[in-house]
Parts: structure tokens; C-alpha cells; sequence
């Protein structure tokens, strides 16, 4: 028995990892290999969420150890999945130079300094580089799955951006070279479709439908082919770009039957007429945007919006998905907390309303709640996807009153990549750029910078997060 | 005192900057470092010396101090010798105006440009970067195509607010969701159109196995040109007919013509606006835009839509190919109610009304004022521009100084004006002892007031980057922090610390004194003469303005409308919008396309109708220009 260790193949290792590693201990006979090769099975799925406005820091931090944590009012409503989330305190959000909002949301998931303009410039319409979310997709996503990846807001652009894409809302910048900004999905019903409208088994109208489509894209296909052809080389690689695009749907197209398994149960499409998507998005709106009846549908919305999120993992549909509440306006009402103001309102606009603002900030938790619980009770064969995933919480600012962005309020969860939970992390003064890393590293993703280097040290490493 | 020209890219901006806004940052990093600002600098380094210097003179007016130091030719700007008209917005700086502008074009050993503005020989047609729909366009075209009212196009994700009118050719990316919404949204209007195929062509009404390839070659043949604005070459129609067949083995008649419709929505021919343009016949180095692209100019220029019968008729015969003949035609567009919708799209890009229907007042301070106010400001704005340009004397200036303005009972009430009565809104003289024209109204005021407080930064900030074009951009690293509302009675002293401060002057001595006089209007745009019970020292000044010492917003907007930079401004804000494009101070060829403008909308006494026709008339809009 001592004599000889047999040796497992390096693939096995991370075969192994991904499938077990979560649920079982580690095999001894692979002990060795373990330690030469250190790093457990990499993050299968990511999941990021934005919280707008901050939150109200003495209600927010917890208390207690790093391994034992005691939670304060606003991340009470998590108690029953402490387990599952590392809780991250004392970040600042260095790169986030300059005014207000804007800057925190356009660094909170890029790590890069925002432009001088305060609109995207004429040469270069997006950030200095591409957002976390779309660096992992491209690593886990795009081509593997048939979205690259899926990004969904509720009540997103409200006030003064008005529906156009903006500083002040957006979050995803393409992994392309020009990093441009992503406009999220807003309109439920369609995301639903987009998702799932095609559930196994396929009718032979639907076959017929498929092929239609298929008809169709190809002609456009090679329209674009042939006119770019003919353009100068920045008009073309506009509509190369397009072309591209139709080719993923191509693509898709190919694998849009969705099979429904254990794991893949695509969410029940309630009923959301009550909820205009696109209140006040347009200029050609006229009156208030104030849009109760809107408002009201946003806990329904927003629950149908994480459980099509954690079934477009759990179908394979995509490896990396975001949720976007709001945006940094965050013009819209809370009726169902009987605050009949906006949130920006109580940040700032009106006077700093603390008590509101916590009150905001734990239903936002009660809501990250049915995430997490969503995810963990997805079996994908012995392990959950929470277990193989990670989620991303953060906001742009810490303080409302102040626009502050030190002691930024942040989480993570799940255990994708040997991420280890039930934790607070307290890395005071610290840039989350190096937090930003560290999760690329969870992903496989051995960087060690990422966003604006001046404003990353490197991964985190003490503590860890693995 | 001239402006040393920067050169180009001259060193690093450091990380914090965008690459191609490295010179413009280091310009006002520049200032900073020369007035000592760094302290409010999370260490971004500073260009050179020399850089800061430069800065010292002329960079104060930032962006356009940047045009003159590209331009580096006062002299030239001086279109038709009105020399401290135009010649002083390109030149830029109170230095250049004072000087008269005499054109010490190439100081500093300056690249000479390749051609002089004020040589009517010279050509500068610009840029023509590949124009896409914008979603307000794609609703107004599919509507003139199909007769399709539903507004489709909001469906498609968000713009980029790019040049300010979202429709910045420059700044359209084409995100996953977008090349999936067309998809979808053409197939929803394919199946609109086709649910009543009768509407297509008479043909589609007795349709049999036997002629239905010739119906839907009668439809493909009427439908297709129209959609891509342009006659079919050989083999197009083929093509089309070929996928009806394919779809139509499998599928209804209806189907195959739904499938035709699709393709042709989401083709590059009409998503895009693609110009190949023709061999200028007097001079073949140049092109010229073929009748049909130049009818889609038109026609979306001033309807942002897809050309009328008419416009394509004038296109075939030939009647575009003169500047005589495209000014004719732009006439009759101008005058149609069409082109009202256009207007009031411009001045919602240029003014800040778009979160005026939701902002919140605390109630305690502002008891009359709520979103509804809001929203009825906004009403009274629209009212009075529409009423302005197309009713009224229709020009710029008189649009700055007015003495009505249209109210309704409820909004009238608000502002405290008696006789006015019922929903609709009404012309009414204004108490001219307090108010004078658009940026006086309660929408302007309140529209630049994000809390109950007023901010004469954000105030000035606006009348430069948007009256007068300076582009001023807080520095990066700038941490924008208002005073403490509570620290003082009044803006200007809660404020007074920009003037102490010699870092914070070098740009706050340009906003704080054009946001000043404004003083006498709350955040909700109400009248008052006191603050916190002390009265309020409205004076102020007009950078760079001879005379341009004001006391009070009334006197400020009289100077503002006679402000030559103020006036230029706008018809370089026509020209982003109308082309589509973010026009540069960097680009020779922008420069002389903006200063010809500015010279023709004075000699049209700045009628704002006069200039959308003027806007057809440029090198830029009657050439194809460069395609990048």
C-alpha cells in the first residue's frame, strides 16, 4: 500500500474537483497531486448583482469573527445562508476617481478610472477595459454556451439618462477593443423567450419555425458579408461586428431547444403586464414618469428576473449572468416598503434619510437571499450551482449622504473556484481592484492586475478567499 | 495674447486619462498643476511644463482654447472679416478677441493645414463614419414603410447618449440584445404588415398557386427600393424572391412575404445608411452624394425618416445633384409640421429637460412644487420653442430673450400669474423685471438644480458646455463635493471658496460667475430676491466677453444672445445632431464646416429654420465625406 502511490492524471485532478470536490472529501490517493497542482476545480458560473445607492455602514457591518460572523440589520435577512457568503468589509473603491455616482459604477466591476468626458468620446465609446462579468464570459462562455452572456435590469435608466445608455448606468463594457457599454435586457416576457422559448420536446411547427429563421438570418448573413466588403475599414468593421452578432443567434439557433432536466426547470412566465419595462425610458414620453403601478410589480419582477437568471445557468444556456437593480438614479418608488419617494431622494436629493435608505438596503438583502437560495437548490449532479458558482453583490457607493466609496459594502457567495463562505473578510483601506483579480482567479484566470494598475496590489491574500 | 498651440498626443496623460482624450486632459490637468490644484488630484501625473504653461492664457476657456491651438490661424476664422465674430469662438480665449484674431496662423512651427477655411475653392467635406437607425428613426420609418404605428424600435435596448442626441454614428455599438431585437422586432412587424397583405399590392388580394411568385416579385419589387432607400441592382430582386421560395416551401404565402419583409428590416441597406457617393463631375478627386443618399440626408435631417415620394422623385431626376436643387427641397421639408418634431428632439439633447417629469423637491421647503410642476414646466418649454421657431420670429437670439412665454392654469398659479385659465397652455407676457426668455423659464432652472438647493457650478457648467461649446470636463480625480448647504446663507458664499482658492479659480472663474446671476431663481425656478433673508448679489460675467460684466439674470441673457460664441454654439450643436457625429476642434475640415455655419446663420440673422436649410448647404453635407 505504501509501496507505490498511483498517480491520477493531471485532467482526472480537475475532473474530479469539478464534479466532487464540493461534496466529498479528497480522495488521499490523490493527496500529492493536490498539492503540486494547488488550485481546486475553477469556478464554473458567474453571477453578478448591483445594488444601487450605497448602503448605511453602521447598520451593515457585522460584528463577531471572521469565522463567526454576527450579522447587522441590514444583511440580517442572509442569517439562513451565512454559510454561503464571504462577507467583504474596508474596501474602497480606488479607481472610482472623481464625480459622484458615475465613477463608482463604472469602476465597480472594471476597476478603471472613468473618462474625462462625462458622456463615452467620440473614439473610444466605452471604458478603459472590458467589466469582470465579460472577461469570465469569454473565458467560460462565449462559444461554449449559446448566449455568451445574459445581463438583466429591473426598473434600470429611471431619470435624467432617460434610456439611453449612460455613465451613470452602465455596468457591463464589452471584452471587445473598443469596451463598449452593454445595455441590459429589459422587458421580462422577452427574456423569458429569449431563454426558454423553446423547451424540449420541439413540435414539428416549432422544427418549421427553427428553419424559417434559419432561412432568414442567412440571407442577412451574407447581405452583411458582402456589403462590409465594400466599406472603409472602420465602417466595416462595423458591420462585422454586426454580422457577428448574427451569427451567434445563428448559432443559437442551433441549440436553442432547451431539455429540461433535474436541474433545468425553467421558471413558471407570470403574469408582468402591470409592469412597463420601459417607463419613462423613451423621449418621446411626455409627464411624469412617477409610474406606481410600475413600482408596485418590482418584487414580482425582480424575483422572475433572478429565477430565469439561475435557470439560464442551470440550462446551460449561459455561464455568466448579471442582475441590475435599478441603476445609479434609481428614480423609482418603493410602495411595497411604503416609501412613496425614490431612493435617490432619500440618499441625498431630499435630506440623507438613513432609516429609509436601511430599510431599502434589507429588502435588497431579502432579495439577494432568494438568489443564493435559488441556486443552492439546483442539483447538478451531487453538488448545487451555488457550489460550483460565484456571485458578485456590490453597490457604487458606501455612504448615500456623501457619495462615499471607502467601506464599501460588498459579498460574495457560493464556492466556485475553492471560494471559502461563511466569512467576513475585512480588508480595511484596501483597493477592490485586488478583489476583482482574486475572483478572476477563481475562474482559472491567473492574472494578477486587473482594471487601472496603479490601483491593484495583486490578488487578496490575507485574508484569502479560497 | 496668443495661444501656444499643445501638440497632439504629447506624452503621456497618465492612467487616469482615456488615450484620446490625453490632450485635452492634460490641458486641464495642465491648469490644475499650473494653479496649484494637485492637492485635489488623486496623483495622476501632469503633462510638462511647457503644457501647463500654455494653459496659462488661453487654455482657461479648455475645449475651445483647444481649437485654436489646432487651428493655430485667427486670421483664417475671420470668415468675411468679422473677424471678432467668428474669429473669436475659434480662436477661443478673451486673448484672441482682444488681439482681433490676426491670424498668426502656425506659431510654434505648427504642421501648416491644407487648406484655409476662407478659400471658397477648398472643399472640406469632413468625416461621413456609417450611420445607423436610430430608434426613434427606425419607428418613423417602419411607420412611413408599413404604415406601422406601434413605435417597434423602443423595444431595442438603450443608446448611447454619444453626441448628446444619441445619434452620435460614432458611438453605436451593436450589443448581443440589439442584433436579437432587430430579429425579433422585424418579424413582429413582418407579421403586422402581412396580416393585411391586400396593403402591400393589390396582387396579394387573389392570390393563386399560379401567380403567387409573380405577386410576391410585384411586392419584393415595390417594397425592397423603398426600404433601402435606393433602386435595386441586378440580381437583388432574385435574391429576395429566392428566400420567399425557400420560405414558402414550408410555409404560407403570407409566411414567405412576412419572410421577405424580415430579411429586408434587418439588412444593412436599411439598418444602415450606406453612401457610396459619385465622382464630383467638375472635380473627380471629390465625391458627391448620388441622388438617393442625398434624399435620405434630407429627409432624415429634418423628418428622421425615410424620404417621401417626392424627396425619392426629386432623387431620380437628378434634381439633387445641385446645391440649388437640394435647398429647394429642404425648404419644402423645414415647413412641413414634421420637422417640429425634429426641433423639439434638438432642444431636448441640448437643454436639461429629461429628468424634469421626475424630480423631487422636499416638500417642506417647496410646498407647491411636485413632479406634476415638473412635468408642466417641461410643457411650457416645448410650447415655447415650437411656438418660437415655427409661429413666431423663429430665431435664435430672440429664443434667449423673450418677453412670454406659455403657461397653463396650474403652471401659472405656480409661478404666481394670475388670468390664466383651463389645461391649455397660452401665451402670456412674462414680469420682465424678473424673467426673460428660455433660460429663464421654471424647466431651465429647475432642470440644473439636482437637490433643494440651487448649484451655480452646475448652472455655469451648462451655459458653457452647451450655449457656448467649451467642453469643460471636471478633472479627473476631482472630487466633486457641493458646499454644505447649511454653511452659509447664500450659493455665493457657501461657494465663495472656488474664488479663495486659487486651484479651484482657473475653471470655477469662468462657471461660478455665468451660475451667479442666476441666483435669483430657487431650485424649482421660482423668483426671489433673498436667500435665507439675506438679499442675493446676483452679478456676474460672460468669460472672455468684452463689457460682459452682468448684474442679474435678465441682463445675463441679453448678454448671452448677443454673445458670439453663444451664437456660433448653436449651430455647431445643429451640426452634431443634423450629422450625426461629435464635430472636432481637432479636425481641420470640422473647423471650416463650423465657422461656414456660424457665418451663414448670422447672415440669416439667426433664424433657426434658415439654419436647418443651411445645414444642407455645407461642403460637408453636399460631399461625401472621408469614410473612416
Amino acid at each position: 500500500m505504501t509501496a507505490r502511490k498511483f498517480r491520477l492524471s493531471r485532467r482526472a485532478v480537475i475532473r474530479g474537483a469539478g464534479t466532487i470536490a464540493i461534496g466529498l472529501p479528497w480522495l488521499e490517493c490523490m493527496e500529492d497531486d493536490v498539492k503540486a497542482q494547488a488550485a481546486p476545480a475553477t469556478a464554473q458560473r458567474f453571477v453578478g448583482v448591483y445594488q444601487p445607492g450605497g448602503t448605511v455602514i453602521d447598520k451593515w457591518r457585522p460584528s463577531g469573527t471572521e469565522t463567526a460572523p454576527v450579522l447587522g440589520s441590514i444583511l440580517a435577512p442572509l442569517e439562513p445562508v451565512k454559510d454561503k457568503i464571504a462577507i467583504i468589509d474596508g474596501m474602497e473603491l480606488k479607481s472610482a476617481l472623481g464625480e459622484q455616482h458615475q465613477a463608482g459604477i463604472i469602476a465597480l466591476w472594471t476597476g478603471a478610472v472613468q473618462g474625462v468626458a462625462q458622456k463615452y468620446s467620440q473614439s473610444k465609446p466605452g471604458a478603459d477595459n472590458a467589466s469582470l462579468d465579460q472577461v469570465i464570459a469569454s473565458r467560460i462562455s462565449k462559444g461554449k454556451k449559446p448566449m455568451a452572456s445574459l445581463q438583466v435590469a429591473v426598473r434600470w435608466a429611471t431619470g435624467k439618462s432617460h434610456g439611453l445608455l449612460h455613465p451613470i448606468n452602465a455596468l457591463s463594457f464589452e471584452d471587445t477593443s473598443g469596451n463598449a457599454p452593454m445595455p441590459p435586457r429589459l422587458e421580462p416576457s422577452e427574456i423569458w423567450t429569449a431563454l426558454f422559448g423553446n423547451l424540449m420536446p420541439m413540435t414539428p411547427a416549432m422544427d418549421t419555425a427553427l428553419l424559417r429563421k434559419r432561412s432568414i438570418l442567412d440571407f442577412v448573413d451574407k447581405r452583411y458579408a458582402a456589403l462590409g466588403a465594400r466599406l472603409g475599414s472602420t465602417d466595416r468593421v462595423k458591420l462585422e461586428d454586426h454580422l457577428d452578432k448574427i451569427r451567434q443567434i445563428e448559432n443559437g439557433l442551433a441549440e436553442t431547444a432547451v431539455p429540461v432536466t433535474t436541474a433545468c426547470q425553467p421558471p413558471t412566465l407570470i403574469d408582468t403586464s402591470d409592469y412597463n419595462a420601459k417607463s419613462g425610458l423613451n423621449s418621446s414620453d411626455t409627464g411624469s414618469i412617477k409610474d406606481t403601478q410600475t413600482d408596485q410589480a418590482i418584487p414580482k419582477v425582480g424575483t422572475l428576473m433572478m429565477d430565469m437568471l439561475v435557470m439560464a445557468l442551470a440550462c446551460e444556456r449561459t455561464a455568466v449572468a448579471t442582475l441590475q437593480w435599478s441603476d445609479t438614479e434609481a428614480k423609482h418608488t418603493f410602495p411595497w416598503l411604503n416609501l412613496s419617494e425614490h431612493h435617490h431622494y432619500y440618499q441625498h436629493d431630499g435630506v440623507f434619510n438613513a432609516p429609509a435608505c436601511e430599510k431599502i438596503a434589507i429588502w435588497y438583502s431579502q432579495m439577494h437571499l432568494h438568489l443564493i437560495q435559488a441556486m443552492a437548490a439546483v442539483d447538478m449532479g451531487g453538488h448545487s450551482l451555488l457550489d460550483e458558482s460565484v456571485l458578485f453583490f456590490g453597490s457604487e457607493i458606501s455612504q448615500p449622504s456623501t457619495h462615499d466609496k471607502r467601506e464599501m459594502p460588498l459579498m460574495l457567495a457560493g464556492n466556485g473556484g475553492g471560494l471559502r463562505t461563511g466569512r467576513y473578510l475585512k480588508y480595511p483601506g484596501v483597493s477592490h481592484n485586488d478583489l476583482l483579480v482574486s475572483i478572476l482567479n477563481l475562474f482559472g484566470d491567473t492574472r494578477t492586475t486587473f482594471g487601472n494598475a496603479k490601483y491593484c496590489n495583486g490578488p487578496l491574500t490575507s485574508p484569502s478567499l479560497t | 495674447m496668443a495661444v501656444t498651440p499643445v501638440a497632439d498626443g504629447s506624452g503621456s496623460a497618465g492612467p487616469g486619462a482615456f488615450e484620446h482624450r490625453g490632450n485635452r486632459t492634460l490641458r486641464l490637468l495642465g491648469l490644475l498643476a499650473l494653479t496649484g490644484c494637485t492637492s485635489t488630484i488623486e496623483g495622476a501625473p501632469l503633462g510638462g511644463d511647457g503644457t501647463g504653461g500654455s494653459l496659462a492664457t488661453g487654455g482657461t476657456s479648455s475645449g475651445t482654447g483647444a481649437t485654436a491651438g489646432v487651428s493655430g490661424r485667427g486670421g483664417s476664422g475671420a470668415v468675411g472679416g468679422s473677424s471678432s465674430a467668428t474669429g473669436g469662438t475659434t480662436t477661443g480665449s478673451g486673448g484672441g478677441m482682444s488681439t482681433g484674431g490676426t491670424g498668426s496662423g502656425g506659431t510654434a512651427g505648427e504642421t501648416p493645414l491644407p487648406h484655409e477655411c476662407a478659400d471658397q475653392a477648398s472643399i472640406t467635406p469632413g468625416r461621413a463614419p456609417l450611420r445607423r437607425l436610430t430608434k426613434a428613426e427606425y419607428n418613423n420609418t417602419v411607420r412611413d414603410l408599413l404604415g406601422d404605428t406601434t413605435a417597434p424600435g423602443f423595444a431595442f435596448p438603450a443608446e448611447l447618449s454619444g453626441n448628446g442626441f444619441g445619434n452620435d454614428a460614432d458611438q453605436q455599438p451593436i450589443p448581443d440584445v440589439l442584433a436579437e431585437g432587430y430579429a425579433s422586432v422585424a418579424a413582429d412587424v413582418a407579421a403586422r404588415a402581412t396580416a393585411k397583405l391586400d396593403a402591400l399590392d393589390s396582387c396579394a388580394e387573389s392570390v393563386t398557386t399560379a401567380n403567387e411568385a409573380t405577386c410576391a416579385r410585384t411586392i419584393i419589387d415595390k417594397f425592397v427600393p423603398k426600404a433601402y432607400r435606393r433602386p435595386l441592382v441586378a440580381g437583388e430582386s432574385d435574391e429576395y424572391l429566392a428566400l420567399f421560395q425557400t420560405v414558402r416551401s414550408t410555409n404560407t404565402f403570407a409566411s414567405g412575404i412576412a419572410a421577405v419583409l424580415e430579411a429586408a428590416l434587418q439588412s444593412p441597406d436599411f439598418l444602415y445608411r450606406v453612401e457610396f457617393g459619385t465622382p464630383d463631375p467638375e472635380n473627380p478627386a471629390l465625391k458627391r452624394l448620388t441622388g438617393p443618399e442625398v434624399a435620405t440626408r434630407l429627409s432624415y435631417l429634418f423628418w428622421a425618416t425615410t424620404p417621401d415620394a417626392e424627396l425619392t422623385a426629386a432623387a431620380a431626376n437628378g434634381e439633387l445633384a445641385t446645391a440649388a436643387g437640394v435647398r429647394a427641397q429642404a425648404e419644402r421639408l423645414v415647413a412641413d409640421p414634421k420637422t417640429r418634431d425634429t426641433v423639439r428632439f434638438f432642444f431636448e439633447g441640448l437643454l436639461p429637460l429629461t429628468g424634469l417629469t421626475d424630480e423631487a423637491r422636499d416638500p417642506k421647503q417647496f410646498p407647491t412644487f411636485s413632479s406634476t410642476i415638473g412635468a408642466l414646466m417641461l410643457a411650457e418649454t416645448r410650447a415655447y420653442l415650437d411656438y418660437e421657431v415655427f409661429d413666431g420670429p423663429g430665431t435664435w437670439t430672440g429664443i434667449l430673450t423673450e418677453p412670454y412665454t406659455f403657461v397653463n392654469q396650474e403652471l401659472a398659479a405656480f409661478y404666481g400669474l394670475t388670468g390664466v385659465t383651463g389645461d391649455t397652455f397660452q401665451k402670456v407676457p412674462v414680469d420682465t423685471t424678473q424673467r426673460l426668455g428660455l433660460l429663464t423659464q421654471g424647466a431651465l432652472m429647475t432642470g440644473t438644480s439636482v437637490t433643494n438647493f440651487t448649484n451655480p457650478v452646475r448652472r455655469g457648467a451648462f451655459l458653457l458646455n452647451q450655449l457656448m461649446c467649451r467642453n469643460l470636463q471636471v478633472p479627473i480625480g476631482l472630487m466633486v463635493t457641493p458646499p454644505d448647504p447649511y454653511s452659509a446663507p447664500t450659493a455665493r458664499e457657501r461657494f465663495s471658496l472656488h474664488s479663495k482658492s486659487d486651484a479651484c479659480a482657473g475653471c470655477h472663474s469662468q462657471l461660478d460667475p455665468m451660475g451667479f446671476p442666476f441666483e435669483n431663481y430657487d431650485a424649482v425656478g421660482l423668483f426671489r430676491t433673498t436667500e435665507n433673508d439675506v438679499t442675493i448679489d446676483a452679478t456676474g460675467s460672460v468669460p472672455d466677453m468684452e463689457n460682459g460684466d452682468v448684474n442679474g439674470p435678465l441682463e445675463l441673457v441679453q448678454k448671452l444672445a448677443q454673445n458670439v460664441e453663444v451664437q456660433s454654439c448653436f449651430a455647431w450643436k445643429w451640426l452634431d445632431y443634423g450629422y450625426g457625429q461629435t464635430l472636432s476642434a481637432e479636425n481641420p475640415d470640422d473647423v471650416c464646416t463650423r465657422e461656414a455655419l456660424a457665418a451663414k446663420f448670422r447672415e440669416v440673422g439667426f433664424n433657426v429654420k434658415a439654419l436647418m436649410v443651411e445645414l444642407t448647404q455645407t461642403d460637408g453635407f453636399l460631399y461625401l465625406g472621408a469614410q473612416p
